[in-house]
């Protein structure tokens, strides 16, 4: 499978801090969703920062497209959209300035589309971006990163703070936009509901390293959790266990199959897991 | 570049509307009334027009800076370069537009009230004394601002401001008093030359602290 978006063993440290981005490695093959999911901190905007060469990376390398983007790659940059959380662009212009900016920045601007996304969304043309709510601020920078015509939307904790009528709305729209086999979407979040509704895969972060990356069907169909009694625990295999937790009279374990482990370990009861627990156990939990 | 400029423009731009009204209505002042001390009325009007633009166009930066722009610019399809650039570039333009303001006071001012000076190169000199002090404003200000002063801006500018003077009052002492027209603009168009060569040069320096900057 290609894959537009490839990381291998990307790292960054930064002299006034102890956080560092430690060999983070993962893909993003083409047509797909990437949920990039970690708590607040754990390297998610650094790793965008890194692939979009906002931050200057020590070691390791950021493929975009099959190459390593440099700055003077305006055209891959052309193919590529941006999001941040809030505040993407200056309060005090006007949505007519932010198009007239794009349109002598971007080749490919497309006034017919921004246009018509502003109708969709119901952004007001001539009003200035400061009066603009959370929500339409957000929609507004969507607008803008998708009336370029990219091929790789990015957006880094977009959809935070939304409330559910408009990420539900923002939804369609990255569904539609990957309807293309050659778009994709890599999205930064630590809201995993929404993420189990849209991702393909999900790669967790945690503490500037990747944890791991699962495919969502295989994350809901396959990763369970095993509740296990104290007497239980010891006797699981270490090599079927991702992570654990202990909590008072129960330790629950993250495995990979489920119903393998359900199958060997018959007294053990194995719950589906969702994208919130698994972050949950990577985090907190103990890994073997 | 198109798209910079713009940005640049828009950042500037109810300053400058505001700048303008009051540049308008000193020009009033200065053409209408006939004052006692022409000279330094007609002067202060000149050096303000084309400092207070350009003083304007880099205290903008500090605008963009407060919102995620100066990491979303980073995205689209231009190089570090052209952003260092543009900044420039935008200067110069507000420059231009400080010097037309300049130029039609001055010139209805010595229609309606005669040539105010001792000289017939003073007004050449007194732009030559405002590009100057603009251009080295510039100079000093920008790789500053992208070195450390984001957060210092204000510091910088003032810092800028000063210095430009200071080199400028330096300039001036180094003038000759016993020069002939000839001469004196001269002298001016190669302390022009001099400043603009270290316009660039702070533009190719600013441009290499850009390279390492990270947002």
């Amino acid at each position: 499978m290609e894959n537009i978006l490839e990381l291998k063993q990307v790292s960054k440290t930064f002299p006034k801090s102890d956080f560092k981005l430690d060999d983070v490695t993962f893909s993003l093959p083409y047509g797909a969703i990437l949920g990039f999911v970690g708590e607040n901190g754990a390297g998610k905007t650094t790793t965008i920062g890194c692939i979009m060469n906002t931050i200057i990376k020590n070691s390791g390398t950021v493929k975009l497209f099959g190459k390593e983007m440099l700055d003077t790659d305006t055209t891959m940059r052309e193919k590529i959209g941006v999001v941040y959380d809030s505040d993407n662009f200056p309060v005090y212009w006007t949505v007519k300035q932010l198009s007239n900016v794009m349109e002598g920045l971007y080749v490919q601007w497309d006034n017919f589309l921004f246009q018509k996304y502003l109708e969709q969304f119901h952004l007001p043309a001539k009003q200035k971006i400061k009066h603009f709510s959370r929500g339409m601020a957000v929609k507004l920078a969507i607008a803008a990163a998708l009336a370029h015509h990219p091929q790789l939307l990015i957006l880094d904790e977009a959809t935070n703070g939304l409330d559910p009528i408009v990420r539900d709305e923002i939804q369609d729209i990255f569904l539609e936009f990957v309807q293309e086999e050659n778009h994709s979407i890599l999205l930064s979040s630590h809201i995993t509901g929404d993420l189990e509704k849209i991702a393909d895969y999900i790669t967790f972060i945690h503490n500037g390293k990747v944890m791991m990356t699962v495919s969502k069907d295989d994350l809901l169909y396959n990763y369970a959790v095993l509740r296990c009694r104290e007497s239980q625990f010891p006797a699981l295999d270490r090599e079927d266990i991702l992570a654990y937790r202990k909590r008072d009279f129960q330790t629950d374990v993250l495995v990979s199959d489920g119903k393998a482990a359900q199958r060997k370990y018959k007294d053990v009861v194995a719950d589906h897991v969702s994208i919130d627990e698994i972050m949950l156990l990577l985090i907190k939990g103990e890994r073997v | 570049m198109k798209g910079l400029l713009k940005n640049n423009f828009y950042a500037a731009l109810s300053n400058m509307k505001a700048f303008s009204i009051i540049m308008l209505l000193l020009g009033v002042f200065v053409v209408v009334i006939n004052h006692k001390i022409p000279t330094l009325v007609v002067a202060g009007y000149m050096l303000l027009g084309m400092i207070g633009f350009s003083l304007i166009s880099i205290a903008s930066l500090r605008k963009e800076s407060t919102a995620k722009w100066s990491k979303y610019k980073l995205t689209t399809p231009v190089k570090r370069s052209a952003i260092v650039k543009s900044h420039f570039l935008s200067l110069l333009l507000w420059l231009f537009i400080g010097m037309v303001f300049a130029g039609i006071g001055t010139v209805l001012s010595i229609i309606l009230h005669g040539y105010p000076f001792s000289k017939i190169t003073d007004v050449f000199m007194l732009f030559v004394a405002g590009v100057v002090i603009s251009l080295l404003m510039g100079t000093i200000f920008f790789p500053l601002f992208y070195l450390d002063g984001e957060k210092r801006n204000e510091v910088y500018i003032i810092l800028s401001l000063i210095c430009a003077i200071k080199i400028s009052t330096f300039i001036d002492v180094l003038f000759p008093g016993s020069m002939n027209t000839m001469q004196i603009v001269l002298f001016g168009i190669i302390i022009l030359v001099c400043v603009l060569f270290a316009f660039v040069l702070s533009c190719l320096l600013t441009v290499v602290i850009y390279r390492k900057k990270e947002y």
